[in-house]
């Protein structure tokens, strides 16, 4: 099937290509030189790439109309997009942060180099286009890439009426999600039926339960699957707080426990991108490195894990 | 209708905001107010002056103090700042803004009782506590001077304070004063803690240890102990 280009995906893939021939200290830790371009992964339902680290904005952008944190979101966004970041994730369930995430896209004229991705989140299932509609007025964006049911709330009004929303080319892809790993039965009941182009799950270093049935599920149905949570909201690090890295860890590259904690997850070869949330430029910047140089590989990763087990 | 595992849920799920945005309500709600703190603060500190004066009439006036005091945190902290982050700030704020308007209803139909000569004192004592020493706690917490949280515009020190004025209320109203600061306090040192910010636990801690120490202070309290004195004052039988 042939895959047409929207000036939006073309403007995504320049993005990456220019960072990756603007930005030669991104890539000068690299061994062999050939890895030197953003890691990316591929969406089943169209096979459009994506870079697989995106932006989660869960607490961080909910600063309400703080000028002073609205404007350092800002230069974290900033720095997300000039790293080759595209995927940006939020919900209505987030307070104030779809508006901030909307002036920060403002401020930096930035609309169509994000891969678009929000929530419909209300018990409400009559209610599905009126919040993607407040949601898009929000982000100031022309449509979204993704919406998701969030948390399976109402997901079977939500669904029916995403479905004609896309059909009629209202937005691109559909999907669902959960966190904190519940409701992994229901997930997969849905995962198994419903048209899904996208699911949104927790997995992470030890939070491993999503490779049991839904990782596996994902890759037989053909659904990318964004991953939150892959700190586990900040509880990882400050489970190694006093440790160093492992020596090993250099093998896959590792430079930092950001780095560690995100390429174990999107080197699960059914996971298509982690949307790790921060409010600070320096932890954006260790985010984005972890889409650069080697993955670890499965022996590796099984290492990561055990090694995080035992702290 | 989806099943909820509330179990599987901590306190910081909860929470939609992070530390660093909490403290700059305080500071952001200084400078758009200065410099109406130069009023508010001697105002507040007049209060125990006026409760303790046989005039009916200063004592309904420190109350509508309080009352307004209840309403601009409410309307002010709560709804317009706090709110725009969480949403249960603005059913607080508004709760605020109803208490207040029950404590001026309450402070202008009611006959208020003085606070009794030998504890006007311990009083203004805790009043001062509250409305001088209690603000610097979220500067101390964020180490930022403008973080005052000031009598009349932050929830937590205006209700500490103005507990000691709850006590004053004839004690078969009090019971309908009581919900709203209770749920608050719970609120705030849920809040805190989630927050992980330690300091800040002091305010809602003051907060019922004031309101311990009111039941002490207030003239119905001193009433009824008195009563039991005659009735058991042998000279008398």
């Amino acid at each position: 099937m042939a895959v047409r280009l929207t000036r939006r995906q073309l403007l995504i893939g320049a993005g990456i290509s220019a960072v990756a021939l603007k930005s030669p200290g991104l890539f000068a830790d690299l061994a062999d030189g050939t890895a030197a371009s953003p890691i990316s992964r591929t969406i089943p339902s169209t096979s459009e790439s994506v870079p697989a680290i995106g932006m989660g904005t869960w607490i961080t952008f909910n600063v309400g109309s703080d000028a002073d944190l609205i404007e350092s979101r800002t230069e974290v966004l900033k720095t997300f997009l000039d790293r080759g970041g595209s995927v940006v994730d939020c919900s209505p369930m987030y307070g104030t942060s779809a508006d901030n995430l909307g002036k920060a896209l403002n401020a930096l004229q930035a609309h169509d180099q994000v891969f678009a991705a929000t929530k419909i989140w209300t018990a409400d299932e009559s209610a599905t286009r009126a919040q993607a509609e407040s949601s898009r007025n929000r982000w100031g964006v022309a449509r979204f890439d993704l919406l998701q049911v969030h948390n399976l709330l109402g997901w079977r009004g939500h669904l029916e009426t995403l479905k004609e929303m896309k059909a009629r080319g209202e937005f691109r892809y559909l999907g669902i999600t959960t966190s904190h790993g519940r409701r992994h039965d229901e997930l997969a009941r849905i995962m198994a039926t419903e048209p899904l182009d996208f699911v949104q799950l927790t997995y992470n270093v030890l939070d491993r339960e999503a490779e049991s049935k839904l990782l596996g599920l994902a890759r037989e149905r053909g659904i990318a699957v964004m991953v939150n949570r892959p700190f586990q909201g900040s509880a990882l690090f400050r489970r190694v707080q006093s440790e160093t890295l492992p020596p090993w860890s250099a093998e896959a590259g590792i430079s930092s426990w950001a780095e560690f904690f995100l390429k174990f997850v999107i080197s699960h070869p059914a996971v298509t991108c982690a949307i790790p949330a921060t409010s600070q430029v320096a932890h954006m910047q260790q985010n984005m490195a972890a889409m650069y140089g080697e993955l670890p590989s499965e022996s590796l990763r099984q290492r990561m894990a055990t090694f995080v087990r035992s702290l | 209708m989806t099943d909820v595992d509330w179990l599987s849920y901590s306190l910081q799920d909860f929470l939609m905001f992070g530390p660093q945005v909490f403290p700059r309500l305080f500071i952001r709600l200084n400078q758009d107010i200065w410099p109406w703190q130069l009023l508010i603060v001697p105002l507040a500190l007049v209060v125990p002056w006026w409760m303790c004066r046989p005039a009916p009439a200063l004592r309904r006036l420190a109350v509508w103090l309080v009352a307004a005091a209840w309403i601009g945190s409410g309307a002010g902290f709560l709804v317009r700042y706090f709110g725009e982050i969480n949403w249960p700030a603005v059913w607080f704020g508004w709760a605020f803004v109803a208490q207040g308007l029950l404590m001026a209803g309450l402070g202008t139909f009611c006959r208020l009782k003085a606070i009794p000569k030998g504890r006007a004192g311990a009083f203004s004592g805790l009043w001062l506590t509250s409305v001088v020493v209690l603000p610097w706690v979220p500067v101390l917490q964020s180490g930022e001077l403008a973080a005052l949280a000031v009598f009349g515009l932050t929830p937590d020190v205006t209700l500490a304070a103005s507990s000691l004025v709850l006590a004053m209320m004839p004690r078969v109203l009090l019971w309908s004063l009581l919900p709203i600061p209770l749920f608050w306090v719970l609120f705030s040192a849920a809040t805190y803690w989630a927050l992980q910010m330690v300091w800040l636990l002091l305010l809602p801690a003051a907060t019922l240890i004031v309101f311990a120490l009111c039941f002490w202070l207030s003239p119905s309290s001193a009433r009824s102990r008195d009563r039991q004195s005659v009735h058991r004052d042998p000279v008398r039988r």
